[in-house]
């Protein structure tokens, strides 16, 4: 476990402090950036493929996925993203939308316009290069899901999932000793997984039974975290994190 | 196209019960589950646990009764057969 941190109120600042040294002057542009506050209901698309939009949207709380849909209506789900992030950050550079972001559970976020994100960026040049780094490492877990969704077996996969959220909650302060909220639902999960609902209810069923997660309503534990990541084949460099005890 | 179904257990670790799918030329093309009525998500619905040949993918659809998982694979494979 690591020692008790003091985590930033800012949502965005935690996480870049995260993976990044900010510096008093970067954290305080960073806390004013202006933001236009919402509220959103789990289900809803922040943006959709094709968009073009003139904001990002920074999570305050909550979880949303990044994903793209086949013609059959088939959903595959890329990533989650949890508070402190900024899941459509990409759309600063690339003008169209190549996937969507939706939320997952009821979701608050602040939007920040382009204008007002690239204002900071020059004046700050060590705060692009925190953004790029984090957009580094949100590749880097995509790169972690294509192993896992393509060549682990559920069990494993779902197992290493759930080390990821653990760890990346834990890096923003939304975790505790090896216990964490998770609002997504099985069928969520499914389409996370490349399985179905199915399959991964009798997987969560299975790992019950083996002792190696306990879930109470929305809120995971792990009761044997050591055991937890050797089944996932769980190792957190991919995240980048910069202290590395956060993921002990 | 005509099925016929033949009961199975199959091991999930679940305990279920099972049908297997033959075509007309008793070629193995699906297998069958039917979930338990207390399944948290899809109880007492039949799901499509392996497919074969052009039923082999990621599809694993859930049905009320057997006609309509007939029904199902048949589409599927009327689909998907070669002209």
């Amino acid at each position: 476990m690591a020692a008790p941190q003091n985590f930033h109120d800012n949502p965005l600042i935690r996480k870049l402090e995260s993976v990044f040294m900010l510096t008093d002057d970067e954290r305080l542009a960073l806390e004013n950036l202006p933001m236009q506050l919402a509220v959103l209901k789990d289900d809803q698309d922040i943006v959709r493929e094709g968009d073009s939009p003139s904001r990002c949207c920074l999570i305050l709380s909550g979880f949303t996925c990044t994903y793209k849909v086949t013609k059959e209506g088939k959903r595959q789900i890329m990533s989650i993203g949890i508070a402190g992030d900024i899941p459509d950050l990409q759309s600063l550079h690339l003008k169209v939308l190549d996937n969507s972001i939706g939320t997952l559970s009821t979701c608050r976020v602040g939007f920040i316009t382009h204008d007002d994100l690239r204002n900071v960026c020059d004046r700050y040049p060590r705060i692009t290069a925190a953004f790029w780094r984090e957009t580094l490492i949100d590749a880097a877990i995509f790169r972690e899901w294509m192993l896992n969704i393509g060549r682990r077996e559920a069990y494993n996969r779902i197992a290493h999932l759930f080390c990821e959220m653990l760890v990346r909650l834990r890096a923003v302060g939304l975790a505790e000793d090896h216990a964490c909220d998770l609002s997504i639902t099985q069928g969520e999960f499914a389409d996370a997984f490349g399985l179905t609902p199915v399959h991964v209810n009798r997987v969560l069923k299975q790992m019950r039974a083996d002792g190696l997660i306990e879930i109470t309503g929305t809120r995971l534990r792990i009761p044997d975290w050591d055991r937890l990541k050797e089944v996932g084949e769980f190792d957190p460099t991919y995240l980048h994190l910069e202290q590395q005890d956060l993921a002990a | 196209m005509r099925f016929t179904f033949q009961p199975i257990r199959v091991a999930t670790g679940f305990d279920e019960e099972g049908m297997m799918v033959l075509d007309e030329k008793q070629r193995l093309v699906a297998v069958l589950v039917r979930l338990s009525d207390d399944n948290e998500v899809a109880a007492g619905q039949w799901y499509l646990e392996a497919g074969f040949g052009w039923l082999d993918g990621g599809s694993h659809p859930t049905f009320s009764n057997l006609d309509l998982a007939q029904d199902w694979i048949t589409q599927r494979l009327a689909h998907r057969a070669p002209a």
